[in-house]
């Protein structure tokens, strides 16, 4: 029997239906579903109010139409947002893979190196550079540093089996350089000597025989040693934070006196003790001293007139702790899935 | 105080702390002694060191001390139960020998456990007095069975061609004339300052001992130990210099603690072999000098304090001090080692920070690290990443990169792997080529810029890529083309270009790449270096997959530097170092492009075509280029179809129709006489 309830309880039914349609396929079936001429629910309806009693007939007649039109009206709607929701010819998936840009990657070893040299650069400092292979005075003798010297266990040394032209040996450091910067120049100097150094070591996760270094050189009249302490505190808080610590032990290196160790505040504990900083809460990073005048007077400058500081730092170690690298023989694997992680 | 608090105050003064344990009921501070402190391989440096830094007074040895800090009274002379003769004073400076009778057994609990503290075994109470000594006072001392001794004689000379002589740890060893030797009438006793013989080992027989307590030349107790191999608490501490001065302490020490511990007594006087008795250095301390190295002036009171704290004796006078350097500071010989003394006891970190004036402009940097990241740039723009690998290679991976001279040899390799120095940085970057081709990657582009090394030209600085892979990467859109010879032809030529020097390619050949895909990149007639496509055997040698196509290039970094130097004003292409660049004014007439295809023999190479048509155009032709290529179907067998376009312009006018067809048939005519082309 057909009454108005009956077609509220229709009008409910088809609003839920018409939710779930998600295509044109759906639409279309809901479409027959109500409207085909043949089976559809509204000519059911239709039917069922021809068969009603005649003085219901003109109102039930006009209630089902009015669903006819209403359900019409939302069908017809609903096909124009389907249709929006389509992409125009031309248009693309936007959200597909793409042609990758294909730029390289700089190795972090050089990131680091670069780093380093701007700050110094920026301080004044000038970039030289010199040979790999090095003989035994400028790698040694020149620094104080005599044969048949404990010293030199300091610095085990890789030497060729032949000479290549003048050199004998794999330079221990790059403070060869220096020697034959100030062998060649007058004072003032300001530079900083960046490159790769040799020693006798077996390749482990935290030592290498082959290593890059950068060491540091500032002479003049009056520099002092709290010059040094001002720059290379300077330097430390321009590569790490501006409220990193800094600590100066004394140590030994017979090329400068005073000599001393840079330490900071551990990255990664803050300085209450871990593994990384072997619980000393310290992490070693700089080497450094007022010059030895038996260096100076080995390149013809005036102890007495003269006084500098010299300062070296190993890049592996800043990189290692600056990107928590843990085995420093990651950097000469060339693993592209570790290079592709550094910044450009 | 807590053994924490003295590692601090030890390492803040030069001595780093290597740990704190507990052995046997005592704690043990642990310190790293730097090689220059000799003096502190023995407690009693490292009690001065507290002492000073604590400012307080210091407990010394002496005759009538009680127990723990006497020392024997003995008469210095000869003795008649050993006679000593001292035949090398320069390998040995001074000998103190004394003789004890003893009974030997094992060294009481408390000697022991001291012992075991500092990490030394307990042996019997003789051997184990002389090695307190040694960790108390710094000072090595050995002990002889008088009743082993030929003679008894001690002699003191260097070793005879041919003597050998089994040590205390059981090895026989060959002695060399350059070795110092103790040795008694007949044969050497004990290798000086490295180790004593088996032969006059104490022994629970013995029932008379000789104590050596010596000084020995650094140099030559370090080349003795190194020949030998023997690395020994003695030998370290000659190395480094013992102290001149503790000889006779030694020896007056170890007989207190033999009759401390009732093992024995002295016989006779201790005799003491001292030909040359050196007189304490003595160095100027000049007061302005400490602020001038420091930064800061240090009181007067300190300076004294420190100084004298730690042994020195000083005398003031005008400028400062005059400074007495005690024995066992075989470190400081200058003015600048006593600045230092002074620093690390006032405290680096109570010093000022300052920083340094610059007062004249900075000077520019090395033109080559410039460059260097030039290169750097031009490489990572063309899609290649940076690798760094190892200067060093396997001896036969160089021998197959070589320029012809063989690999420079490094000495004592530490491995097989790295025992020659690099002629050619490829053999490094195709070992980082298969590591990551083993690890799942298929298209692999690295560059390194390096140094190699060469018996022809020395140290090169170097740039090299090698290359496999697709072209691009892979992408849906469409499909993808291997790398090809083309492609690194490119990045090559590119790569010079834009360091500014304009390049041409001629064929070459080298062993480790395909014959026929192999060329040489020159500029201005100056080889710059070559490329191609590696051989099947030179990949298979390095672990490639056998299927791979790799390309790889090396091009001589120092070489195009010379030839753009060597490039005259306004030659220069780019590059931050070239001078009188001259920009050139831009075309402002349109160009005339045309086409042409011919069908020449396949082996004339597109350079020739490419320069007859240069030759026969008119000077308006601006550009010639191949852009199609094409042989198999309806090409008769050895020719090659060519398409080339050439583009006209000039800088005056508009070129007209009839001028350009006029050329192209110069350049068609040109073609067919020259080259036998035909034209499609």
């Amino acid at each position: 029997m057909i009454d108005a309830a009956e077609l509220d309880r229709l009008r409910a039914e088809f609003a839920d239906e018409l939710a779930h349609v998600a295509s044109n396929r759906d639409l279309q079936g809901l479409r027959d579903k109500y409207l085909s001429r043949k089976q559809g629910v509204i000519v059911g309806l239709l039917k069922n109010v021809a068969t009603a009693p005649a003085a219901e007939r003109p109102r039930l007649g006009s209630l089902a139409n009015a669903l006819k039109l209403e359900i019409e009206d939302k069908l017809t709607q609903r096909r124009a947002a389907l249709d929006a929701d389509r992409p125009s010819t031309g248009s693309v998936d936007v959200t597909l893979t793409v042609r990758p840009l294909a730029l390289g990657y700089r190795h972090p070893l050089t990131i680091v190196r670069e780093q380093v040299e701007a700050i110094f650069v920026r301080m004044g400092y000038q970039v030289i550079e010199g040979p790999e292979v090095e003989d035994e005075y400028h790698n040694f003798e020149a620094l104080n540093i005599p044969a048949e010297h404990p010293a030199r266990d300091m610095q085990d040394t890789l030497y060729l089996g032949t000479p290549l032209g003048s050199g004998t040996l794999l330079r221990t450091h790059t403070s060869g350089m220096q020697i034959r910067y100030m062998e060649t120049h007058q004072p003032p100097v300001r530079i900083i000597a960046p490159g790769k150094a040799y020693r006798r070591d077996n390749l482990d996760p935290s030592h290498s025989p082959m290593f890059n270094q950068i060491e540091g050189l500032l002479v003049g009249e009056d520099i002092t040693m709290a010059d040094l302490k001002g720059t290379l505190v300077g330097f430390l808080r321009q590569l790490f934070s501006a409220d990193t610590r800094v600590l100066f032990p004394p140590t030994f290196f017979p090329y400068t006196e005073p000599s001393a160790d840079i330490f900071i505040g551990c990255l990664l504990c803050g300085g209450s003790g871990c593994p990384v900083c072997k619980r000393t809460g310290w992490l070693e990073v700089l080497g450094s001293g007022m010059v030895h005048p038996a260096v100076f007077e080995a390149v013809g400058y005036d102890p007495e007139r003269y006084t500098g500081f010299a300062f070296g730092v190993g890049i592996e170690r800043l990189a290692l702790l600056m990107y928590g690298v843990d085995d420093i023989r990651a950097f000469y694997e060339n693993d592209v899935r570790f290079l592709q992680q550094f910044p450009s | 105080m807590p053994a924490e608090e003295l590692g601090q105050l030890l390492s803040m003064r030069g001595f780093e702390l290597a740990g704190i344990e507990t052995a046997g009921g005592s704690t043990v501070v642990d310190l790293e002694i730097t090689a220059n402190r000799p003096d502190c391989l023995g407690v009693i440096g490292l009690a001065r060191e507290v002492a000073t830094a604590l400012n307080l007074p210091l407990r010394q040895l002496s005759r009538g001390a009680p127990a723990p800090l006497s020392l024997a009274s003995l008469e210095v002379g000869n003795n008649e139960l050993v006679s000593v003769t001292l035949e090398d004073a320069d390998l040995c400076p001074r000998y103190a020998a004394a003789v004890a009778e003893v009974t030997v057994g094992p060294s009481p609990a408390w000697l022991a456990a001291r012992l075991h503290a500092a990490g030394v075994r307990p042996i019997n109470n003789i051997v184990d007095v002389t090695n307190y000594v040694l960790i108390e006072l710094g000072q090595p001392m050995h002990a002889f069975d008088l009743a082993r001794l030929a003679g008894p004689e001690i002699r003191i000379r260097r070793a005879r061609n041919g003597e050998r002589s089994t040590t205390l740890d059981g090895v026989d060893r060959a002695l060399t004339p350059d070795m110092l030797v103790i040795a008694d009438a007949n044969r050497p006793q004990a290798i000086a300052g490295v180790m004593g013989g088996a032969e006059s080992e104490v022994t629970t027989s013995t029932r008379f001992v000789v104590f050596e307590s010596a000084n020995f030349d650094p140099k030559s107790v370090r080349i003795t130990s190194r020949k030998i191999g023997l690395k020994t608490e003695a030998a370290a501490r000659f190395e480094r210099g013992a102290d001149i001065g503790a000889p006779v302490l030694g020896i007056e020490r170890a007989c207190a603690l033999l009759e401390a511990i009732g093992a024995g007594h002295a016989v006779g006087p201790v005799v003491d072999r001292y030909p040359s008795p050196r007189p304490p250095r003595q160095v100027l301390l000049r007061r302005p000098r400490i602020a001038r190295l420091l930064g800061q002036s240090i009181p007067d009171d300190l300076v004294e304090g420190y100084l004298s704290g730690l042994g020195f004796a000083l005398a003031k006078n005008a400028p400062g001090w005059d400074v007495s350097v005690p024995s066992f500071r075989v470190d400081i010989a200058r003015e600048a080692d006593l600045i230092e003394e002074v620093a690390r006891h006032y405290g680096y970190d109570k010093l000022p920070t300052t920083f340094p004036e610059l007062r004249e402009p900075p000077a520019s940097s090395d033109p080559r690290v410039d460059r260097d990241r030039q290169a750097r740039q031009i490489m990572t723009a063309a899609g290649f990443t940076e690798a760094i690998t190892f200067s060093f290679i396997e001896a036969e991976a160089a021998a197959r990169f070589t320029d012809g001279a063989p690999p420079v040899p490094i000495s004592h390799p530490l491995s097989e792997k790295f025992s020659a120095l690099r002629p050619s940085l490829l053999p490094g970057l195709l070992e980082s080529l298969a590591y990551n081709r083993h690890r799942e990657q298929r298209d692999v582009q690295l560059f390194e810029i390096g140094r190699r090394f060469s018996r022809e030209v020395g140290e090169r600085r170097t740039m090299a890529l090698v290359w496999t892979g697709t072209s691009a990467p892979p992408h849906w859109s469409g499909s993808q083309r291997p790398v090809d010879f083309f492609d690194v032809k490119g990045v090559v030529e590119g790569f010079c270009t834009r360091m500014g020097v304009d390049t041409s390619v001629a064929r070459t050949k080298r062993p480790y790449l395909i014959d026929g895909r192999t060329a040489a990149v020159q500029g201005r007639g100056t080889e710059l270096g070559t490329f191609g496509q590696l051989s099947p055997k030179t990949a298979a040698a390095t672990d490639l997959p056998p299927q791979d196509e790799v390309y790889v290039a090396e091009i001589d970094l120092d070489a195009l530097d010379a030839v753009m130097r060597g490039m005259g004003r306004g030659e220069g292409r780019g590059g931050r170092d070239s001078t009188g660049q001259r920009v050139t004014p831009l075309p402002r007439y349109p160009s005339m492009v045309r086409d042409v295809s011919i069908l020449v023999d396949d082996v004339l190479p597109a350079a020739t075509i490419r320069g007859t048509i240069r030759s026969a155009a008119p000077l308006t032709l601006v550009d010639v280029r191949e852009f199609d290529r094409y042989q198999g179907k309806g090409i008769p067998e050895g020719r090659v179809s060519l398409s080339l376009r050439l583009t006209f312009c000039s800088p005056e006018r508009t070129l007209t129709d009839a001028e350009v067809q006029q050329a192209m048939d110069r350049v068609v005519a040109a073609l067919t006489r020259e080259h036998d082309a035909v034209q499609r």
